[in-house]
Formats: structure tokens, C-alpha cells, sequence
């Protein structure tokens, strides 16, 4: 009862202005702020901002449907009777405001610009860039892969590092391989960041069948099986 | 190997049942047995703390120490830190002797330790070269590889005896 109410505060003015496609919220804000009920959906625009803050806001333009059933509810005039001398003292502004309205509605809304996969992108553009100064194969578990390291620390020679490939986490442009070998009877196993500048060189010497993704068994398995010359 | 994993199964086991004796994690409610087994059979490795047993990769004459006490950080040593350790098992006839209280820098750890280019390096065991309260190595060969992490923390004699360079 009380949305029906609503409906008739909201809807009795149309029928004095010209255009019904507009109407402030004004005059349900000053009927209906204190009384704080819930915003009823299907007769207003799914577009309303909250009443208290934005008073003023535009009613979509297929509101003749709604026109429609307001008709229906106008036959129960005894409950707008109390609405009704709060209405016309809005009524005045709400024809001032109409008028300028018209205008506003027409202008959308503007939609929520879709920026698309951001970090995706960024992660790309900082592929590309490792790519100019160094193309990176293709590199999948199970290949035995010999990698040139530059080390800041030793910076003699390049430090070479060769072993099987057992996982290859993906993670755009810190997207890291993991390399175990048996180096002086301690297998070692080292992750390493494929697009790092001080990686100078992979090169893919063998591959070997495997039907896992992820080769963590090889941990437990003999050495020989970690091992390269 | 099978071996290892033999005493692998049984550190899971023994880890699962610690878990749930104690308050530790938190997360080791009965329900959650089931989920954690999947949890456990990669092994969270950690620091090394007291009580930790340790291969003794030089020339010294120890063979295995236990760690009683690390030097640097709350938790626990890592890569490259010196501890306190005693000698558990020895060679006969060697420098140290069994029950010796002496100091070692720790040259290979199961933890992985991150470097600053992102890269990581963790080796299949914990293991620890002895040293005296400078930092200078007792025995005069190093067996096994070991990283560049020593060259920043000052450990450059190990470096040099060491065979290879991780």
C-alpha cells in the first residue's frame, strides 16, 4: 500500500506537464526523505542515486509502460489525499525543473569505461621489451635447458647453468622455470625468472618424455635420473 | 633413495601427528586430516634451528652436528649464517672430536633462499662447514657445491675451497 502511494505522489503531477517522461525526485524527496522507504525499483529508473544525496536524477525513457499502471492507481485517491497538498508546493519547482531536465536526460549516462586486462597488457608490453633484447624459447617441463646467468656479484665470467625443467610457473612477465640437477652428488634444484635481463642465454639441448606437468618426483628418485653432463 | 623416502614418510607422519598434537598452525582439526595429507607430501622446509642435525661437508673430522643454537635471526638460520652446533658423530681420528660445542656456517639448506634478481636456490640437504669464532674454516677442503651467497656474507675462504659454486 504504501508503493502505491508512492506510485500516486510520483505520478498524479505528470498528468499537469507537458512531458511525463520527466520528473524531479524533488518532490519524493521532500515527501518521502524523512520517512526513508526503500526506493521502489520498477517505477523508477534502475539508475537512481540514493534520495538524500542526489535529489535531482532522470527517469528512464520507457516510463510509459509505468504511465500505465499509474492509471490504474489513480482510482484510489483517498490515500494520495495526504500527498497531495505536499505536492503542489513542489509542483512549481518540478515545472521550472522539467523543462531543464529535458535537456539533461538527453545526454546518457555515460557507461563504465572497460579499461580491458590492464596488468594482461602491462605484463605483454614488459614481454615484448625482455623479447627485444632477448628472445626466450619456448620452454615446457621435462626439456633439459642450459642457461648462461650473469651474477652481479661474480661478474667474471658467466655462471652456466644446466639441468631438466620440473615446473614452469606462469606469471606474465616473472613467469619462472624450475631446474634441478645433481651438481657434485647434491641435487639443486634453482628457479629461475625467464625474462630476467641477467639471463644471457637459454638454449634447449634435449627434451625428455614426461607425462606431468609438474616433475616433483624426480626428488625422490635416483640420482642418475637428475643427472647431466 | 628408497631409503630416504622411507624416512620421508616417517617425517610426514610425525610432522602430521605433531601438527595435531600441538597448538601450532592452527589448522589441524580432525575434519582437516584429510586435506592436509595432500599439504604435507611436499615438504614444507624451514629454518634451521635447534636440534637440527647437519652434514659437515669439510675435512674437519666431524661428520654430523646438531645445530644448538643460531646465531643470526629470531626464527631460526638460513643460507650463509653462522650457528652454534655439537659435534654428534666424528671421524677417529680428526680435529673435532664428539661432543665438541663449535661454530658453523651453513652452506647448503633444504629452505629456499631468494636472490635479488628473483631467482631462488634450494638444495636437497642441510649441510654446514666448520668453522672457528672468526668465521675462518677449520678443515681445508670443501665437498660439494656451494652458492654465492657466502661471497656477501663474508665467507669468501669457504668460496675459495670449495669445488663448485652453486
Amino acid at each position: 500500500m504504501a508503493s502505491q502511494v508512492l506510485l500516486q505522489a510520483l505520478f498524479s503531477p505528470i498528468q499537469c506537464p507537458p512531458s511525463k517522461l520527466c520528473f524531479t525526485s524533488s518532490c519524493t524527496a521532500s515527501t518521502f526523505g524523512s520517512r526513508n522507504l526503500p526506493l521502489i525499483s520498477t517505477s523508477i529508473s534502475r539508475r537512481c542515486s540514493p534520495l538524500i544525496a542526489k535529489p535531482s536524477f532522470v527517469v528512464r525513457a520507457d516510463s510509459n509502460s509505468d504511465a500505465v499502471s499509474a492509471s490504474d492507481n489513480v482510482d484510489e485517491n483517498p490515500e494520495a489525499s495526504d500527498n497531495v497538498d505536499e505536492v503542489p508546493e513542489t509542483e512549481g519547482e518540478q515545472i521550472l525543473d522539467s523543462a531543464s531536465e529535458v535537456e539533461e536526460s538527453k545526454p546518457p549516462r555515460q557507461t563504465r569505461v572497460k579499461l580491458g586486462d590492464v596488468m594482461g597488457i602491462l605484463h605483454k608490453r614488459a614481454i615484448a621489451a625482455s623479447d627485444e633484447v632477448r628472445t626466450t624459447p619456448d620452454l615446457r617441463t621435462g626439456d633439459i635447458v642450459e642457461i648462461r646467468l650473469e651474477v652481479p656479484e661474480n661478474k667474471r665470467r658467466l655462471s652456466i647453468y644446466k639441468g631438466i625443467v620440473i615446473s614452469r610457473q606462469n606469471a606474465g612477465i616473472h613467469t619462472t622455470i624450475r631446474v634441478r640437477r645433481i651438481i657434485a652428488g647434491t641435487g639443486v634444484e634453482i628457479v629461475f625468472p625467464i625474462y630476467s635481463p641477467n639471463i644471457k642465454e637459454i638454449k634447449v639441448v634435449k627434451h625428455r618424455k614426461v607425462r606431468q606437468a609438474r616433475l616433483y618426483y624426480l626428488k625422490d628418485k635416483l640420482p642418475r635420473f637428475s643427472t647431466f653432463k | 633413495m628408497a631409503a630416504t623416502f622411507a624416512s620421508r614418510c616417517s617425517r610426514v607422519g610425525r610432522s602430521l601427528f605433531g601438527g595435531l598434537s600441538d597448538s601450532s598452525p592452527g589448522l589441524f582439526t580432525t575434519s582437516h586430516e584429510m586435506t592436509c595429507n595432500s599439504y604435507f607430501s611436499q615438504q614444507q622446509r624451514t629454518f634451521i634451528q635447534m636440534r637440527t642435525v647437519l652434514k659437515v661437508v669439510d675435512n674437519s673430522g666431524a661428520k654430523k652436528v646438531m645445530c644448538i643454537r643460531a646465531l643470526a635471526g629470531k626464527k631460526g638460520a638460513r643460507l650463509g649464517d653462522m650457528i652454534q652446533a655439537s659435534v654428534k658423530e666424528a671421524h677417529p681420528n680428526g680435529k673435532v672430536k664428539k661432543g665438541a660445542v663449535v661454530f658453523a656456517v651453513v652452506v647448503r639448506a633444504a629452505m629456499p633462499k631468494g636472490r635479488c634478481d628473483g631467482s631462488e636456490v634450494k638444495f636437497d640437504d642441510n649441510a654446514v662447514v666448520l668453522v672457528d669464532k672468526q668465521g675462518q674454516p677449520i678443515g681445508t677442503r670443501v665437498f660439494g657445491p656451494v652458492p654465492h651467497e657466502l661471497r656477501q656474507k663474508k665467507h669468501v675462504k669457504i668460496l675459495t675451497l670449495a669445488g663448485h659454486i652453486a
